[in-house]
């Protein structure tokens, strides 16, 4: 028995079908004698360069335990299923059972665009009487003045 | 570099490598960085890993 690290990139268009696909792949994983040990579910990220004519990409990370022959079966099958649009199997001495520092990334992007979303809002309502407060205040202090 | 020899340089610490490539993507040699022999070769080889799975550019002129 091998450790493994997988590293998937899944079509960004299929993101939202990534249960699915996880159910799929998990019975795949469970013929092959593959344990999952962790799953990290990263989700859509901007590719440094487009891969297969895609900007974005859903990232998911597997920890994994199996047998040698098994990660030969999967890299091929992985090869030819469309949703992957990249994929990287690294053998590893210890698996990291804490969360990746993308994994963490991924959590605070989405934290932000949540404090963003209701931002904006609060932003319009609050840049439309600010003007007119500055202009006040101004007027008021020239008149103060 | 010192202060970074205890970090750990893993394809996913996309921060801690981007400061390891220049501008147009180049790894930066260790006689620059002053990276030690074993911190380099670490590093060298994350950072192919991070490209290949695009989390780093090869250069700047992808596309």
């Amino acid at each position: 028995m091998n450790n493994y690290e997988l590293t998937l990139i899944l079509n960004p268009d299929l993101s939202s079908k990534f249960d699915d696909f996880e159910s799929k792949f998990s019975k795949v994983l469970a013929d092959i004698g593959f344990e999952t040990k962790r799953l990290e579910n990263i989700g859509r990220r901007q590719l440094a360069y487009s891969i297969l004519n895609h900007n974005k990409g859903h990232y998911v990370i597997y920890q994994l335990e199996g047998p040698a022959e098994g990660a030969v079966e999967l890299e091929t099958k992985l090869k030819y299923d469309t949703a992957v649009i990249r994929s990287l199997m690294l053998k590893v001495d210890a698996l990291s059972l804490e969360d990746s520092v993308l994994m963490i990334e991924s959590r605070e992007a989405k934290k932000a665009p949540e404090e963003i979303k209701v931002t904006p809002p609060k932003g319009k309502v609050a840049e439309e009487p600010k003007p007119k407060e500055d202009a006040a205040e101004d007027t008021n202090t020239t008149e103060t003045e | 570099m010192s202060q970074d020899a205890k970090k750990n340089f893993n394809y996913k610490n996309i921060d801690l490598l981007k400061r390891y490539i220049t501008e147009t993507g180049k790894i930066i040699p260790a006689r620059v960085s002053n990276a030690s022999a074993a911190e380099q070769r670490k590093l060298t080889k994350s950072i192919k890993i991070a490209r290949f799975l695009a989390l780093l550019p090869y250069t700047d002129s992808h596309r």
